[in-house]
């Protein structure tokens, strides 16, 4: 009896390219493709997500003789990932909602679809791969540096580790490219997306000013002010900034000004200099662990930010779902909102939701 | 896994029935003529087309020049209610009356008057989605142009009194308008005496291909046509006919007719046994529209604690082939506005599936389903669903 494998294809070249060669390794591939924001009339057509891409997926799998189903998790994704992706601006965060979205709608929703359909593993097309530790199995990551996506991944349940396959996280893009070529998928060729699915353009804000009231503040005139407190010009809506952030900021000062500390309350946007942005230790919640719990006091590698160079940290604490880490050298631009990702290695230890990033050390407790 | 699928969706589509592949295979290759063409091959089209239009209109009671052949159900239902209104506005009638449960055909159709500057107006339905006679009565005044109700509904089956509401609205002086889709092949159709004007029919759901449908437009009434072209049915409906499928579809209304009372004995029963099945296994099982009049070849029902969309594909899986509510758009199952109209509650419509039977319903096939439905449902209310 042949294992069945539920795939989940966005209609990209690695997703199709993971049900092609799970297929020929002799699984029982069912293709689904989630359908997760209505698309409007006013999006334009996506890589990612869009009817479209849906063809494209169903086409893969006519192609290979595998059943495909479109699920809608319209109502789930709202509530899980939209939702939380314009609190956490008019909050002054800056939120990842893929991460949302891997943890929440791809790694508990599809599981549950999984069990349904009796399916033994589920598999998607991420730059992630695993491995049996004496610890069971972990998530390490994804083979080629330069499409590693184990940053977005450290959020899904642990358990779900023992039903994933991520085939494609042992290749460099070109290698899937030329495997999608060897099967002849129509999606061998198709431009890749670094787009938010449901962000056209990259421009967040926009989805802001349909998503928040009018008079929402994160959206109202607010000043732009330095550390020392003088005021020095007029933003339209702190939502559209974010740490570390020089675009919009008034210039000829001479040095180079980046936020460095959005304040809602006042809907102030504090800018400073670079080094202003220089912080030793980290604050997380949220916190997901994809390996047994590390002890206060463990060196490990941290990544705050999507393709940033892990540093080397110390965990100072983890209590009740929050994690604090010590970093072992100063990291620049640290934005709330964004996910702390530790690392041993090439093995995902886990990960949380950054809640503020701090100067000066935090004692570490002797392990 | 071996045996051959069990197809339970017939009010989406049926397989095109051999007689009307048959009559319809020299139209396509030696007998291809356009019918406006004066020479033989034109001729001999002209004469399939106008024969076709009088065979519909003879299993429908209704004058062969009553016939406009369209390209299937929502084109006419958009002729019907957009034509009328259209024609009446210019007399001074600016609202369209209908249901909340009709096909989107219909209710898009009546938002886009709305958009030329009408008024809408729906009747409330009762918990099995039959409409209200007093509620619709008091609607119906002399702003009325079009008046538009389903006469079967086409995802839970209940069956409206067509005759009373369309008298009532004639009555207003308004133009009636039925879509009858899901009503020709199981309800007795004469149009002689029932009182509409306009009535909508489509092929594919009676063993004719998709693309070909009719609006019956009864003599004296006035549309405005949809399309603007050349003269092709007097201008009614411009471009020209497609002569196979009109030969098809007039092969299989008059087949729908002729089995009729046949096979609404036999769905009737499989449809009786396969809720008997379900019922004894789910007692809490809730079926759409059961406390009403039904067509005998839908089943819609919800078993509490399954979601339909997984349930669906996990019958795909096991070669059982359902809908959840209707239009799948890109194949995914939405949210029912036929259920909500009915009140009910969205975790329960969240579960609902519609199990239509038809040409391919056997017993034996009938019991598989019901075997697998039973099992994965089980199945899935041990399972959270999302």
């Amino acid at each position: 009896m042949r294992e069945r494998v539920l795939v989940a294809m966005s209609g990209g070249v690695d997703s199709s390219v993971t049900a092609a060669l799970l297929q020929e390794q002799g699984y029982d591939v069912v293709g689904v493709t989630m359908k997760l924001h209505d698309d409007g009339s006013d999006v334009p057509d996506k890589p990612c997500c869009s009817l479209d891409a849906t063809s494209d997926a169903r086409r893969v799998c006519e192609q290979l003789g595998v059943p495909h189903y479109v699920l809608n998790l319209v109502d789930a994704f709202t509530r899980d990932v939209f939702d939380d992706f314009v609190s956490e601006y008019a909050a002054g965060r800056t939120p990842i909602p893929c991460v949302r979205c891997n943890t929440f709608t791809k790694f508990r929703d599809l599981v549950h679809k999984a069990d349904a359909i009796d399916a033994r593993w589920i598999a998607t097309g991420h730059y992630g791969r695993l491995a049996d530790t004496p610890h069971g199995r972990a998530l390490l990551r994804g083979r080629d540096p330069a499409k590693d996506q184990s940053y977005f991944l450290w959020g899904m349940p642990r358990s779900v580790l023992d039903r994933l396959l991520l085939p494609v996280g042992d290749w460099t893009k070109d290698e899937t490219r030329a495997a999608a070529r060897r099967f002849g998928l129509r999606t061998a060729n198709k431009p890749e997306s670094m787009d938010i699915c449901f962000v056209p353009h990259g421009d967040h804000a926009r989805i802001l000013e349909d998503a928040l009231p009018a008079d929402a503040p994160a959206l109202q005139r607010g000043r732009i002010v330095t550390e020392s407190g003088r005021v020095i010009g007029e933003h339209d809506g702190f939502a559209r900034f974010t740490i570390g952030q020089r675009k919009g900021l008034p210039g000829g000062s001479g040095e180079p000004l980046y936020v460095t500390e959005i304040r809602p309350e006042t809907r102030e946007v504090i800018v400073g200099p670079r080094e202003s942005l220089a912080r030793d230790s980290v604050h997380a919640h949220a916190v997901n662990w994809l390996a047994p719990t590390p002890e206060a006091g463990r060196a490990v590698r941290a990544q705050v930010r999507h393709r940033s160079t892990p540093v080397p940290a110390t965990i100072v604490h983890t209590n009740d779902g929050t994690l604090a880490v010590a970093l072992g050298e100063r990291v620049h631009g640290i934005a709330p909102g964004q996910s702390i990702v530790l690392y041993d290695g090439e093995l995902v230890l886990g990960g949380g939701v950054i809640t503020r990033a701090g100067r000066g050390s935090l004692p570490v407790l002797a392990a | 896994m071996s045996q051959s699928p069990v197809y339970l969706d017939h009010a989406a589509t049926t397989p095109v029935r051999p007689e009307v592949l048959e009559a319809m295979l020299p139209w396509f290759s030696t007998r291809f003529g356009n019918p406006s063409s004066t020479h033989k091959l034109g001729r001999e089209a002209r004469v399939a087309l106008d024969e076709a239009r009088e065979r519909v209109a003879t299993a429908l009671g209704a004058h062969a020049d009553e016939i406009c052949f369209t390209s299937g159900g929502t084109e006419s239902d958009n002729f019907a209610v957009l034509g009328a209104w259209r024609a009446a506005h210019a007399h001074g009638r600016s609202t369209v009356l209908s249901t909340p449960i009709e096909h989107k055909a219909v209710l898009e159709a009546c938002h886009q008057v709305v958009r030329e500057g009408g008024r809408e107006r729906f009747v409330p339905v009762d918990a099995n989605g039959i409409a209200d006679t007093e509620a619709f009565a008091a609607l119906c005044d002399d702003t009325v142009a079009v008046a538009s109700v389903m006469w079967v509904n086409n995802e839970i089956g209940v069956v409206q009194d067509l005759p009373a509401l369309a008298s009532r609205a004639k009555a207003s002086g308004a133009v009636v308008h039925t879509d009858a889709v899901q009503a020709f092949g199981k309800l007795p159709i004469d149009l002689r005496t029932l009182p509409v004007d306009l009535l909508t029919i489509s092929g594919h759901k009676l063993g004719s291909p998709k693309g070909i449908g009719a609006l019956f437009i009864r003599r004296g009434v006035t549309l405005a046509p949809l399309l603007h072209g050349g003269s092709q049915d007097r201008g009614r409906r411009p471009g020209t006919e497609n002569v196979p499928y009109a030969v098809g579809f007039a092969v299989a209304c008059e087949l729908a007719v002729a089995d009729r009372e046949r096979e609404v004995a036999h769905l009737g029963a499989l449809r009786d046994r396969l809720e008997a099945r379900l019922l004894e296994a789910f007692p809490d099982a809730v079926i759409h529209g059961r406390g009403a009049m039904r067509a005998p070849h839908v089943c819609n029902v919800s078993i509490p604690g399954t979601d339909a969309e997984t349930l669906l594909m996990a019958l795909d899986l096991r070669g059982i082939q359902a809908s959840g509510g209707s239009a799948c758009q890109s194949g995914s199952v939405g949210h029912s506005h036929v259920l909500s109209a009915l009140g009910v509650a969205p975790d329960v419509a969240a579960g609902a599936m519609r199990l239509s039977l038809g040409a391919l319903s056997t017993e034996a096939g009938v019991d598989r389903a019901a075997d697998v439905i039973v099992t994965l449902a089980r199945k899935a209310r041990g399972v959270v669903a999302v």
